[in-house]
């Protein structure tokens, strides 16, 4: 072979010359030998062939050519096939397998180094072929990318591939798309701006790429050069019907972390919700291990866990309530939400001071590409998202809004008690996130949403959230990234009561925190993976004040002084691939709080019960003065056991301190619940949690199955006194009591992800007990024994389902039913001291009736042409089905001295709503 | 009275998708069956006098209380070894055979034993610190609410310290001057028929007293200040356009010092009759008091054996003392005249109101208009007292 340049042949890639140049023949064969083929060539042309018989193989091929070109005809017949050709000078052609022909011997082609490298492109050839073979009609869809072209000098046995993905349609990076590289078990997945960096093999590698809500591709990637390729993807419309809960198919039975939730926003709109609100902590609570005391109460128990036990995050910055108008929406806009990661069982070591569950919730990031936007038209409220490029390819905005108009609803109807009620809440969440360079990327979110509602016509009750975080990532190299967080959270509520009678009033509540947190990660090895970090957060609380509103008011002024307190952490965790069976997470957390002046603490003699006798003297601390510290360290372990393909074993076990409590007897979070720092005198809470579970999937991922059971103590609950008074109390300790807590449940949940009929059932057994004891009787509750908290609710079932009719239409359905939660009823009526008094039954020990409802919705998309200005979607639901009056409240009147038991529900009919949404 | 928790969220109004939805319904709570418990009320006090307890049962609520505790024994046990028993006088009612005070040092223990043979023990209490109310005043005041009235104010000091807890009874006695009386009265014609004659009443049932027993707890106490002084705690508010303080009033106060024990008991107890709102509710359950049963732990007795040294004091005052030549605040009820015609074809009208003692005879209707009768009358309670008070001067009564 002489006089080669180097030249690159494959699947009827040529260089031009080499087509160009060749002599027209006229030839027919059918079904012929490649062999039989090329010696009629050769009888017909002149030309002579060099090859190895072996490498034709046995397959057959058909043509009939009337002056044709030589090399059409070739390309024809080795199409199929890894054979590559080339037309010499002289009337020859020389069949290749694959690889190129080099014109002389690479330098050095003796040194050792270069002899692996020919030995390893020689392995690499031999591969495709029998995959060609063997799947010669797949491979024929297959796109082919060629990388590089080969240089004389390089002898790189491997190259670096990268590129960006992007969602064709939004112009949105992808992130968290997996690249395999088939047939092997390299692969890797793209950040958040959809970028990847891959190794690969010099020659052919099969790439395939998956990611949610995108059609997965495969492409056919020869690589003879570090090199780029973007992926271009096109939306999976498929994945936008089901219902798929699991970011990574088959994250849960991988995961070392037990009792974890990934919720994306994208794939719960078709779940039928109330009001055509698509509400991704909605969707959580159909997931076992998460409910609400009842409907229309908001805030979340995770596993037989207070409310208050829940670290509910938005962007790395607490929120603290998340809802809207008691709890019937989420405060989150499902526009502008990213994932959800719930972690109900093993929380990471970076997160701290909530006993029960971190809800982890992202924005999604704007896009950087091109101007885009959603926008949902419902009953209820109208929604709107707009995302836009601010530096192109490098940063971008994005801004979602919500609100209500039913205040307008409400004013224009005739009924007079209608007109003068209130119910309005909105909004509003923005987001920048500018990538500067590969190794920076800045983030920045604000978010501010406000209620304001009248329950009765005398009160106005409004409440806000207000946060901003600021997050920097950089990667310091290949090994160590990190990232500062800061972040600004502060909640507030406000009631004014402006009543016919003179006890008018302004009350209001404020608490606000600042947190400082730096995270680090530094990949040792492919066996440990650390992470470790600080933080930092300071609390600010107003407990209340009270104010007389308007001149005849007879309520004094009260002002309940302001309440401080640090918490801090320092946290270290590894994530150590033992073999490849076993995989342990082992993180510890030390946890530090101290209750910080200025304040004036109340100090009751030991021994006795605290009430206002027991006080012994009230201490002042000064500004920024140590009240008192609690802190201890945490730790949080979890290992997963491979017991067989798809099907693992994990446990866990943590503990946590919690150094904030809100202080509710109510059974459900109403707006007037605050927060309460701990101090002198009301000690941290504190749990630890083991689980233990079962994982298994089968049939490729398609289903789903976990069986996890769990065992929760905790100390330090905070509870109640019978008779307990909150409510700008500025002696709160004397009205609370902190008991011990228990918990245990079994959550058992099957999923299905693919197909025409896709969804979940779970089903959870659960128990949550707490005990009030003390040798003075008004500390004691139900004798001191474990008695139900107010939310063990023994059974829960949850069921979604969709079915997908067409492309454009499916169907959902979704099923819940719950024990009724216990309540404390008034069982009989006695004098005492002249008056008439009720009695109470032992706290708790009776229960509300069960819950139960079913929601049906249809979905309509819009049609896909992609030249269309917007997808849409049409979204027609029916909550509560059934039309079953399920309690929101329970309470008792007395009417004509019989004692009535009373039940409110804010849905006791079937409730149709019809949505439109579209994407732009 | 019922004083029940009232947790009314009324509907909320999600008129949104322009539905009313049903929001509030009636159900069965089903599983919650009554329970009968023992209400112990014993308030033992510094004063040398036969003792009172009270032993009553909790009712179903769609019956009237109170349900006495018929039959019991009951004895307060002195840990000397002195024991002094109660004997039932009324139903529910046990008053103790001698005359008795308990001691400042010594314990003291409360023993039933009911008709059914259950018996029931409380903890051992301690007599409280004697303290004395320095002054009960009453001022005419506009309070914060901007109602004027007459208020009524303690003032007590406790040098020694101890006393800190303080609980007050009072009971008031006014004076009621029928505003309508006149000394003629109606009388059915005792020959038959609808007619109805005028004589001469048979008693003066124009002036009387009445007397009544306040049931609302007032505590106060004086923790966390300096010295264990009461200074002007305000015990009664009267608004100046109730009828009570038309003439004569009075006040018994009694001020109990009270164990911290004690004192957060009746506190509790306070705040489940105060009157609930949306914003403040008190945290249901069962208030456990200090007497347990001896057979069972865990059944449920409600009350509290308390011994509590008492003093009290006793004002007057008259409504021209304080609202000289003011009107008088209007009467219990409107005292509006009419004249109702003696018979319909229905019957007899007037003579079956007068038989039936509602009204009060005041002149006679001359001329008649039509659909009137020949006598006017008042509501009963406007021409004779005695509906709501007594003609006996109460003996304590000065003028």
């Amino acid at each position: 072979m002489k006089r080669l340049s180097v030249v690159l042949l494959f699947f009827g890639f040529f260089f031009s010359y080499s087509q160009n140049d060749t002599p027209a023949i006229t030839i027919s064969f059918e079904n012929s030998d490649i062999k039989n083929v090329l010696d009629q060539i050769e009888e017909i042309s002149g030309y002579e062939f060099f090859y190895v018989e072996d490498w034709l193989g046995r397959k057959k091929v058909s043509g009939d050519y009337q002056n044709t070109s030589l090399s059409t005809v070739l390309s024809d017949i080795f199409k199929d096939t890894l054979i590559n050709f080339y037309v010499m000078e002289g009337n020859k052609v020389v069949l290749t397998r694959n690889n190129i022909i080099v014109d002389r011997l690479p330098e050095n082609f003796f040194g050792k180094e270069d002899v692996i490298v020919q030995t390893e492109d020689q392995d690499l050839e031999a591969n495709p072929l029998f995959y060609n073979e063997e799947r010669s009609a797949e491979s024929t869809r297959l796109e082919t990318v060629r990388i590089g072209k080969q240089t004389r000098t390089n002898r790189q046995r491997r190259f670096t591939l990268s590129g960006y993905a992007k969602n064709v349609n939004t112009g949105k990076a992808i992130s968290e798309m997996a690249i395999v590289v088939e047939g092997t078990n390299l692969g890797t997945a793209t950040d958040n701006d959809g970028f990847y960096r891959l190794q690969l093999s010099a020659g052919v590698n099969i790439l395939k790429t998956s990611a949610l809500g995108i059609e997965g591709t495969r492409k056919k990637v020869i690589i003879y050069n570090d090199g780029q390729l973007n992926f271009d993807l096109e939306e999976s419309f498929e994945v936008l019907d089901e219902v798929v809960v699991k970011g990574n198919r088959d994250r849960n039975v991988e995961q070392a972390v037990t009792g974890v939730t990934v919720l994306e926003v994208e794939k719960i709109k078709t779940i039928p919700l109330v009001l055509g609100e698509r509400d991704i902590l909605k969707a959580a609570v159909t997931l076992p291990g998460i409910s609400t005391a009842g409907e229309g109460a908001s805030g979340y128990n995770v596993r037989g866990g207070r409310t208050d036990q829940n670290l509910i995050l938005l962007d790395n910055a607490v929120i603290y309530n998340p809802s809207h108008f008691f709890g019937i929406f989420s405060a989150l806009n499902p526009f502008t939400s990213g994932d959800v990661n719930i972690y109900k069982g093993s929380i990471p070591a970076e997160y701290g001071g909530r006993l029960s569950s971190v809800f982890d919730i992202t924005t999604k990031d704007a896009n950087t590409e091109k101007f885009s936007g959603e926008a949902s038209i419902g009953p209820v409220t109208s929604n709107l998202m707009l995302e836009t490029p601010v530096i192109k390819d490098k940063s971008g905005f994005l801004i979602g809004g919500r609100a209500t108009y039913s205040d307008w609803i409400l004013r224009s109807l005739d009924e007079p008690e209608l007109t003068n009620s209130k119910a309005s809440f909105y909004d509003i969440v923005a987001k920048y996130n500018h990538t500067i360079n590969e190794n920076n990327e800045l983030r920045a979110t604000a978010y501010f949403s406000r209620d304001a509602f009248s329950i009765t016509s005398d009160s106005l009750y409004n409440y806000s959230n207000r946060l901003i975080s600021l997050k920097w990532d950089h990667k310091f190299n290949e090994k160590n990234s990190g990232g500062i967080l800061l972040s600004n959270s502060e909640y507030n509520f406000n009631i004014e009561f402006d009543g016919d009678s003179n006890n008018d009033f302004d009350l209001g509540y404020k608490i606000n925190e600042t947190e400082f947190k730096l995270k680090m990660k530094y990949l040792y090895s492919s066996a440990h993976t650390f992470a470790y970090g600080i933080a930092g957060k300071l609390y600010v609380v107003s407990p209340g004040s009270i104010k007389p509103r308007g001149s005849e008011s007879i309520i004094s002024p009260l002002l309940i002084p302001e309440e401080k307190g640090l918490e801090s952490g320092v946290f270290i965790s590894d994530s150590f691939k033992v073999s490849d069976k076993l995989l342990i997470d082992a993180g510890l957390r030390y946890s530090f709080y101290a209750a910080l002046g200025e304040s004036s603490q109340r100090i009751y003699e030991e021994n006795a019960p605290r009430n206002n006798g027991t006080l012994v003297e009230t201490r002042e601390f000064g500004n920024n003065e140590f009240i008192e510290t609690y802190g201890g360290p945490e730790v949080r372990v979890s290992a997963r056991y491979f017991l067989g393909q798809d099907f693992s074993i994990k446990g866990s076990y943590n503990n946590i301190f919690q150094y904030i409590h809100t202080l509710s007897n109510n059974t459900t979070v109403s707006p007037t619940d605050t927060w309460k720092l701990s101090d002198f005198n009301i000690k941290p809470q504190v749990a630890d949690q083991f689980a233990l579970g079962l994982y298994k999937n089968l049939d490729g991922n398609k289903y789903e199955l976990s069986l996890e059971g769990y065992y929760k103590r905790a100390r330090n609950i905070l509870d109640y006194k019978v008779g307990a008074q909150l409510l700008l109390n500025e002696a709160i300790e004397t009205e609370v009591l902190q008991g011990d807590g228990k918990a245990y449940g079994v959550e058992f949940l099957v999923k299905k992800n693919e197909g025409r009929l896709n969804g979940w059932l779970g089903y959870t057994y659960s128990r949550s007990f707490v005990k009030l004891d003390s040798q003075f009787n008004e500390e004691r509750v139900n004798n001191g024994e474990f008695f139900p908290s107010n939310f063990d609710k023994p059974h829960d079932v949850s069921l979604v389902a969709n079915y997908k009719f067409t492309r454009r239409f499916s169907a959902s359905a979704n099923f819940v039913y719950q024990t009724g939660r216990p309540v404390t009823y008034p069982i009989g009526s006695y004098t005492f001291n002249n008056a008439e008094y009720v009695f109470y039954s032992d706290r708790n020990k009776f229960r509300i009736p069960d819950y139960y409802r079913l929601d049906l919705s249809f979905n309509m998309e819009g049609n896909h042409k992609i030249k269309k200005f917007a997808h849409s979607f049409w979204n027609f639901s029916i909550y509560n089905v059934l039309g079953r009056n399920n309690p929101y409240s329970v309470f008792f009147v007395t009417e004509n001295g019989e004692l009535k038991a009373f039940k409110s529900s804010i849905f006791a009919i079937p409730v149709p709503t019809i949505t439109y949404n579209f994407k732009f | 009275m019922m004083q029940l928790r009232k947790t009314y969220r009324s509907c909320i109004t999600i008129a949104f998708t322009l539905l009313a939805y049903g929001c509030i319904e009636t159900f069965e709570p089903g599983t919650v069956s009554f329970e009968s418990v023992l209400v112990v009320e014993a308030t033992i006090t510094n004063e040398i006098k036969p003792q009172e307890i009270y032993l009553n049962r909790t009712f179903a609520f769609e019956e009237d209380g109170p349900n006495p505790e018929r039959n019991a024994s009951i004895r307060v046990a002195e840990d000397s070894g002195n024991e002094f028993v109660f004997m039932e006088t009324t139903p529910g009612k046990y008053i103790s055979e001698i005359a008795f005070a308990p001691q400042p040092d010594k314990y003291y223990q409360l023993l039933i034993v009911t008709n059914n043979g259950r018996t029931y023990t409380s903890e051992q209490v301690q007599l409280s610190q004697a303290t004395r109310i320095d002054d009960l005043y009453a001022e005419r005041i506009v309070n914060d609410g901007g109602v004027e009235g007459m208020a009524i104010y303690v003032d007590s000091f406790d040098p020694t310290g101890n006393s800190r807890n303080y609980r007050y009874e009072y009971e008031e006695t006014f004076r009621i001057v029928a505003p309508e009386w006149t000394p003629d009265d109606l009388i059915g014609d005792p020959a038959g028929g609808c007619g109805l004659l005028v004589a001469p009443r048979e008693g003066d049932e124009e002036t009387c007293y009445r007397t009544e027993v306040a049931n609302t707890l007032i505590l106060t106490d004086t923790n966390g200040f300096a010295e264990d002084r009461v200074t002007r705690f305000l015990v009664r508010f009267i608004n100046r356009n109730s009828y009570i303080i038309s003439h004569r009033y009075s006040i018994l106060l009694r001020q109990f010092v009270q164990s911290n024990e004690a004192y957060t008991f009746f506190e509790t107890l306070n705040n489940f009759s105060g009157s609930e709102s949306l914003f403040s509710e008190t945290q249901p359950g069962f208030l456990i008091g200090n007497v347990t049963s001896d057979e069972n732990p865990d059944e449920k007795v409600l009350g509290y054996f308390d011994l509590a040294s008492v003093h009290e004091k006793r004002l007057f005052f008259n409504y021209t003392d304080f609202f000289p030549g003011e009107p008088l605040p209007p009467y219990i009820v409107p005292c509006v005249e009419n004249a109702p015609i003696l018979a319909s074809p229905a019957g007899c009208v007037l003579r079956r109101i007068v038989e039936a003692n509602l009204v009060r005879y005041t002149g006679r209707n001359d001329p008649p208009q039509p659909g009137e009768g020949p006598f006017t009358v008042v509501p009963r309670v406007c021409g004779d007292c005695t509906e709501i008070g007594v003609l006996e001067v109460p003996e304590f009564w000065t003028e």
